[in-house]
């Protein structure tokens, strides 16, 4: 945690976390005075999701997602809680580049998507070509702007061109200079109809999807797909395929295990705002999921690291996949009459 | 997972940490920062070699005159045929003829920059690859 300062003198208290999308969108809020948790944000915007895309292809590999849509957590939490929003897309990157210093020099700190390989203070292990990443930028320095980027745990200086390709880049998901800041934002929002809305939502999403690759229904799926990756594929494309989920899971900043374990931080968080033990159990259980979640990815890593000679196989590691598939469908359905009971 | 679970395996990446939700002693969640997984590690690397042996291969094929720069220069910025394109203003079936030494080689300046100003390289550098 560290302080800076907007161009408007304001200070900014920069809060590491797990993910850019809840992360930025926090940050946002309580730069207009409403203190919420990253956690909350992430609940509240039913941010938790899985679906995994056999037939679409990133770098020759089916895509697995632990997230719901880039975008969503903001433009859902931004509605449920009653946030007034400014949001722009720009066809001209000059123009895109000019407005954001005429909004910054106003004070506002904004919000921004952009593409995480052009971002050079990432680590270079870290940058792919993913546009879907969101960060806050705070005020304009030399050459450049003073960004803060919520997954690292200090603000950062972005260099001006460095930023201006991030925002205006191509390909899947084009950001088109995307730019996102409050307008008004309500003070006391309704926080207990928030929360309901939200797991409504995200239990809805999870089992009521009527397709076999999103949800629940989802992970059954690509965990039977594992047990038979490896005679399918041939070994070194299975681990391939098995490398990616796992870095779904882990490495795009997930808070641990495909968000399971923020998710658990919210339940926990929204169990001490109804006073309900039933949401605590919740999050106990969804913690032990999250655990599994864990496991399968040490189990993963074991079999690419050890090549196919140790016990572990592919058929574990799916094994523990339909584990996790069993329990949570367990936990939403319990979710969802939990809710049912909750009063806003 | 528990506070003194989070994995503190590797100085992570350059000295970037990561933040990590976990239990603390109270059994409420916190944020905890995590220097680094093993287990990442290991997919990670796994990618990232990938992605490193494409390119040196690609960089090997530029130097036989099987491919042109401009795929080497592609390559090194992860992107596809589409991708650049799209970046350069260039159509994608053009972008792949440029793939080829002979028709690279005698591309007009004009055309040239904006692959350069794409693929954020100087015109001088996208002719060329390095030579080790």
């Amino acid at each position: 945690m560290s302080t800076e300062v907007t161009a408007a003198g304001k200070p900014f208290i920069h809060h590491h976390s797990a993910h850019c999308e809840s992360g930025v969108t926090s940050a946002l809020f309580r730069d207009k005075g409403l203190e919420i948790s990253e956690p909350m944000i992430f609940g509240i915007g039913s941010g938790i999701f899985f679906g995994h895309l056999p037939f679409v292809k990133w770098v020759g590999l089916p895509i697995s997602t632990f997230r719901s849509l880039p975008g969503s957590v903001f433009r859902k939490a931004a509605k449920r809680l009653g946030g007034e929003f400014v949001t722009k897309r720009y066809r001209s990157p000059q123009k895109g580049m000019d407005e954001l210093r005429h909004v910054l020099q106003t004070g506002q700190i904004v919000g921004l998507t952009t593409n995480i390989y052009w971002l050079s203070y990432f680590p270079n292990r870290f940058r792919f070509q993913f546009n879907g990443h969101n960060i806050v930028v705070l005020h304009e320095i030399e050459n450049g702007f003073r960004v803060s980027d919520p997954v690292l745990d200090q603000p950062v200086d972005c260099l001006l061109d460095d930023l201006e390709r991030a925002r205006f880049a191509k390909g899947p998901l084009e950001p088109h200079g995307f730019m996102y800041y409050p307008k008004s934002v309500n003070a006391h929002p309704d926080l207990r109809t928030a929360c309901i809305k939200g797991m409504k939502d995200t239990c809805n999403m999870m089992l009521k999807i009527p397709l076999p690759i999103f949800g629940i229904r989802g992970i059954c799926f690509l965990g039977k797909r594992i047990i038979r990756s490896g005679e399918k594929l041939g070994f070194k494309e299975a681990c391939r395929q098995l490398a990616n989920i796992v870095r779904m899971q882990e490495e795009v900043g997930t808070g641990g295990a495909g968000f399971r374990f923020m998710y658990a931080a919210f339940l926990q968080e929204a169990a001490e705002l109804f006073g309900s033990g039933e949401l605590a159990d919740l999050s106990k259980e969804m913690t032990a999921i999250g655990d599994i979640w864990r496991e399968f990815a040490v189990v993963s890593a074991r079999i690419i690291k050890q090549r196919g000679r140790a016990e572990e196989t592919f058929a574990k590691a799916g094994g523990l996949m339909l584990i996790c598939a069993g329990r949570e469908e367990q936990l939403f359905k319990d979710l969802n009459n939990v809710v049912r009971k909750l009063k806003a | 997972m528990k506070a003194n679970e989070v994995p503190q395996d590797i100085t992570y990446y350059e000295g970037v940490k990561r933040a990590c939700y976990a239990l603390n002693d109270e059994e409420k969640y916190v944020i905890i920062t995590s220097t680094g997984w093993n287990t990442e590690d290991v997919v990670n690397g796994l990618a990232v070699e990938e992605l490193a042996a494409d390119l040196e291969e690609t960089r090997k094929a530029v130097l036989a005159g099987v491919k042109s720069p401009l795929c080497y220069h592609m390559a090194r910025r992860q992107m596809n045929p589409e991708i650049l394109a799209k970046t350069a203003g260039i159509a994608a079936f053009r972008v792949k003829r440029h793939l080829t030494p002979g028709i690279f080689a005698k591309l007009k300046a004009s055309i040239l920059d904006r692959y350069a100003k794409a693929l954020a390289v100087t015109r001088e550098e996208l002719k060329t690859v390095p030579q080790t």
